[in-house]
């Protein structure tokens, strides 16, 4: 557990990186390094577009699955690492 | 249901009709009654209740089996814009108008009556001798009918869920069958729809209350947080998935930010700038916490994953012992290693099997060697030790390495300062060896048997025949090299004399054989043939104690050198007087130990501050694996 919580730092502490939140199954953030409105705003974006995702996915092929998304903007990249527990979601900005 | 309707109302006014005209004689059908979910009673009442006064309704017989066939049309007729759904009223008008038929009705009603009560497969035979009967026949007059279709209603029907796909309706053929396999009840199709109608509830529940609920959400160390989310984050912290997902992005994070030193290494095409003269591009360190300040020891590349380095930390200046520490390093992640393991004395030599690719030999500075297996993150749990080996080594222990020898069988083989170089067994308590070959010291001359250890002298390197890995070569504290057998453990085949300084590294070529250089601290790198006693070659570029020397694997001309100020690339082929590459190192640091990137063109040199660098070796223009050829051109020394 500890190893989770190093890692985590670690992550927070690389180059770039802007926020890091993790939204449980109902959509409800459970961590963040953001504010309040930001991480609630992304965890309601971010749970729809990745039901979408998901959806567009598994209509193709049924046996398949999504396992990562990445959005690159002009400004940053959102990462979502999605399962059925919970995402998690990292937002970066490369060129810092 | 209209029709149904038709049919018991007409059975039913069939069977009034009957009493009222037939009298006695036919059997009376019985009343059936329509009952609807409840058990009410909801059979129709009828329209019309015949008038026993009334002239006996033997007309206005309206058979519905008959309608459809037309052949009553002409009572029909008169009311043609009537639809079936409007039986009643239609019976009721057609009554009217059917008056001077109604004898032939009655008959044709005697005829029906009879046929009701009979088994299906007669009433057929009957009716097409009736329908055979209508051609040519008075009684029946064909008449067209228009029948006008209402408009249609629509009615909506609202389901659970909104839209049903293609993976929704897999997922449900699937679930069943594997929690069939799980033993777990099989959901049923309103629970599912339960669950679903849940989860959006819940969905729209947590957007309103979000604003609220998220005060309670902050790290876990906050008080305000709720148990719920709390249990939650522990259980999702401890998952599996989780850590995987974790690990992913972590990884991606630092592709974005070493996304050209990647690509560069991974021989992506990059744009370049223009320079042609051979050059060294540093791409990057792999450094951490853990290892700074510590004095890298050796180095060595998965067998199976290129990716993986494992990379040895001992401080063996015999000053303080600090304890060793091994790191596992992936391409993937500069800043953090994969696995790290703490080790009870300094690490000296590393060195990964090839059978079992996970399996790390670990040898340290007490002359304990230990296996390591890398393949969970516990890595404690799993490892082999000499230590209870009464024969185990009894200095540092210099090199390892796994050979495979005959039928694929590996081996470990290592060397170390007791002038002894082993063959190891594992077996279920730890390791056991047996010597391969004594180092035999050249100069201490023995009078007893006591002694003889001490006429070992310390063996510094070894390194096998790349084809025949039978013959290997060692190199000794005092600066000789000897070529040894593994069936021969008493005697060398050949002695190599040249250097006049331990010999710290000894390689075969391993794309031109019978080739191999050996660096040694008295300054110089020898090339030899194995068949000649004296060097061909010697090199020899600055005044410095030469570490670690490597042949490049893709290049037969290359090798690569570091000694304590500077790392060389040396290419035969443009210059047998000086290095083509100069890198000097940082001040105030020694480079101790070199690699070659298999599969690229990169080289990775660890140094005594526990920073590993890789560096990409550009624009060295060499003919592909050239063979190290026309030895004759070359004086010999």
């Amino acid at each position: 557990m500890a190893e989770v919580e190093e890692t985590l730092k670690r992550i927070q502490g690389q180059k770039g990186v802007q926020g890091i939140i993790i939204v449980n199954s109902e959509g409800i953030p459970i961590k963040t390094t953001l504010d309040n409105s930001s991480t609630v705003q992304y965890a309601g974006l971010i749970h729809q577009l990745v039901m979408k995702a998901r959806s567009t996915v598994r209509d193709i092929d049924p046996q398949n699955d999504l396992t990562f998304l990445r959005v690159r903007s002009k400004k940053n990249e959102i990462m979502i690492a999605p399962d059925k527990d919970y995402f998690l979601i990292v937002i970066q900005n490369p060129s810092d | 249901v209209s029709g149904h309707h038709g049919v018991n109302l007409s059975s039913r006014l069939t069977s009034s009709r009957r009493s009222l005209s037939l009298g006695g004689g036919s059997k009376i059908l019985e009343k059936s009654h329509v009952f609807d979910e409840d058990g009410n009673d909801v059979t129709p009442q009828p329209l019309y209740q015949a008038d026993p006064g009334a002239t006996q309704a033997k007309g206005s017989r309206f058979f519905v089996d008959e309608i459809s066939a037309g052949s009553a049309s002409d009572q029909t007729t008169a009311t043609g814009s009537f639809t079936m759904q409007f039986a009643r009223s239609v019976f009721g008008s057609s009554r009217i108008s059917s008056q001077s038929t109604i004898e032939s009705v009655n008959e044709e009603m005697e005829d029906t009556f009879s046929k009701r009560d009979l088994p299906i497969p007669e009433r057929n035979n009957q009716y097409a001798e009736l329908c055979r009967n209508k051609m040519g026949n008075d009684k029946y007059v064909d008449r067209s009918m228009l029948t006008l279709n209402g408009a249609a209603k629509n009615k909506h029907v609202q389901t659970d869920t909104a839209t049903v796909t293609t993976w929704d309706m897999y997922d449900t053929l699937c679930s069943p069958e594997q929690e069939e396999t799980v033993g777990r009840p099989q959901p049923e199709m309103s629970d599912y729809q339960e669950a679903v109608m849940d989860s959006s509830r819940a969905a729209e529940r947590s957007v309103s209350v979000g604003i609220s609920a998220s005060s309670s959400v902050r790290d876990v160390d906050a008080s305000g947080s709720t148990s719920n989310t709390e249990s939650e984050w522990q259980l999702i912290m401890l998952s599996e998935s989780f850590q995987h997902s974790l690990l992913v992005m972590e990884r991606c994070i630092l592709r974005n930010n070493f996304q050209r030193q990647l690509a560069a290494y991974r021989q992506l095409p990059v744009l370049e700038d223009d320079s042609q003269s051979p050059a060294l591009q540093c791409l990057w360190a792999f450094s951490c916490e853990l290892s700074r300040g510590r004095s890298i020891s050796s180095l060595a590349w998965n067998k199976k994953n290129p990716d993986i380095l494992a990379v040895g930390y001992g401080q063996f200046d015999s000053g303080d012992q600090k304890q060793g520490l091994v790191c596992c390093w992936s391409i993937k992640n500069p800043t953090w290693p994969e696995r790290f393991i703490h080790c009870d004395s300094a690490v000296t030599a590393l060195d990964f099997s090839a059978n079992s690719p996970s399996q790390l030999a670990v040898g340290m500075h007490d002359g304990s060697i230990a296996i390591y297996d890398l393949q969970n993150q516990d890595s404690k749990s799993s490892v082999i030790s000499s230590r209870q080996c009464p024969d185990k080594h009894l200095g540092p222990v210099f090199q390892l390495r796994w050979i495979q020898q005959e039928l694929s069988l590996e081996s470990l083989f290592s060397v170390g300062a007791d002038g002894r170089i082993c063959k190891w067994f594992a077996f279920s308590g730890g390791l056991d060896c047996t010597d391969l070959m004594r180092l035999k010291s050249a100069n201490k001359k023995g009078k007893t048997k006591e002694d003889y250890l001490s006429l070992l002298s310390p063996g510094l390197c070894f390194d096998f025949h790349p084809i025949d890995p039978r013959i290997y070569l060692t190199g000794t504290w005092e600066g000789l090299i000897h070529k040894c057998s593994c069936s021969n453990n008493q005697q060398f085949l050949e002695t190599y004399k040249k250097h006049f300084c331990s010999v710290n590294c000894i390689t075969w070529n391993p794309l031109s054989p019978d080739v191999f250089l050996s660096c040694s601290a008295d300054w110089t790198i020898q090339l030899w043939k194995q068949d000649q006693l004296k060097p061909v070659l010697g090199f020899t570029s600055t005044q410095q104690a030469v570490h670690d020397v490597k042949w490049s694997p893709k290049w037969a001309t290359v090798f690569g050198v570091v000694n304590e100020g500077q790392l060389e690339i040396w290419d035969l082929n443009s210059s047998i007087e000086e290095p083509v590459i100069v890198q000097p190192a940082a001040p105030g640091v020694t480079m101790t130990s070199l690699l070659f990137a298999r599969q690229t063109d990169c080289v990775v040199v660890g140094d005594s501050d526990g920073q590993v660098t890789v560096y990409q070796v550009k624009n060295l223009s060499v003919g592909v694996s050239s063979q190290v050829r026309q030895r004759n051109r070359w004086p010999v020394r």
